[in-house]
């Protein structure tokens, strides 16, 4: 069997952007505050790739606007939101993944039966 | 952390990025890793498992932004297509056909503008024999061969003026051919052994 580490990162390969944008809609955060967020959340990026380069091509395709601004009495930090297209981009991806989860839920659901005692 | 920064830079640096954006990701690198520091956190905690491979982050960043420079990496298994002929230069190229071209012109203005026979002289005794024959045609009666020519074709032997116009014509002729021979080979070898 493949190494759950692995196959946890895959399936947050797949779902981390969504994560990102949705951390966003709370209001603009620079990157190491999204990673507060989302640990805040239980979910930890600790073993994963940095959310930087996928902030990035957020970024360019247009999904998250940016600007600097200082933070907390800091140097000045890149704080990223939400813009419309990610709006919409987010709401689609939550549908889509409701559905995956969904109809694999209702698989492994018959295999979790299948294997109980 | 400092150095996590420097070994991004230096990736940056030879990826092309821009120096300005460059600082603008190394600023925001440096105070989020100084945030973490300052909670009690780690480097990891906000790179994940990228912190052990600084120049594939950087190069990630960079081209997930859409920052990278012009410049490629370059295959290093190709041998350098510059380096190898190095007399091959597309602005050496662009002036020797030029300067061909000019020297052809202006020679040729020259023979169409003096029309005499100081000028003809010297290119009619590269295509005859001393004296008063001719080695080719017109071929009367369809023969070829040697035969007698009058006496406005005898060579009195080519004036200063005329073997200079003669050898800018053919100084002229070869510049421009060695330039068109050079622009096409450049352009048939093509300008990038390059990764895309």
């Amino acid at each position: 069997m493949a190494v759950p580490d692995g196959r946890r990162s895959q399936l947050l390969r797949g779902v981390l952007d969504l994560c990102l944008l949705a951390v966003m809609g709370e209001g603009p955060a620079y990157g190491y505050e999204m990673t507060k967020r989302l640990r805040a959340r239980g979910l930890s990026i600790v073993g994963e790739g940095s959310i930087y380069p996928l902030l990035g091509r957020l970024e360019r395709d247009g999904l998250v606007e940016t600007r600097r601004e200082a933070s907390n009495g800091g140097p000045p930090r890149k704080y990223y939101r939400l813009s419309p297209s990610g709006k919409r981009a987010l709401d689609a991806g939550v549908d889509e993944w409701e559905a995956t989860r969904d109809a694999i839920d209702g698989v492994l659901d018959l295999a979790k039966a299948e294997v109980a005692p | 952390m400092i150095e996590f920064v420097d070994e991004c830079r230096r990736e940056w640096r030879r990826l092309g990025v821009a120096d300005p954006i460059a600082n603008e990701m190394a600023a925001d690198l440096t105070a989020d890793l100084e945030e973490a520091e300052a909670e009690g956190g780690s480097a990891e905690d906000v790179l994940g498992s990228s912190l052990f491979d600084p120049p594939r982050f950087a190069a990630d960043w960079a081209d997930a932004r859409g920052v990278t420079g012009t410049t490629k990496p370059v295959d290093p298994a190709a041998p350098p297509l510059r380096g190898r002929h190095g007399w091959y230069r597309p602005a050496a190229v662009v002036a020797v056909s030029t300067v061909g071209f000019l020297m052809a012109l202006t020679a040729g203005a020259a023979v169409v503008a003096r029309h005499s026979s100081a000028v003809a002289a010297p290119v009619r005794a590269i295509l005859t024999v001393p004296g008063s024959t001719r080695l080719v045609g017109p071929f009367p009666f369809g023969l070829p061969g040697r035969y007698a020519v009058g006496a406005p074709f005898a060579v009195r032997g080519p004036g200063p003026v005329g073997m200079l116009v003669v050898a800018l014509v053919f100084a002229g002729v070869v510049g421009l051919g060695v330039g068109v021979l050079s622009w096409w080979h450049w352009t048939r070898r093509g300008a990038g052994r390059r990764l895309s």
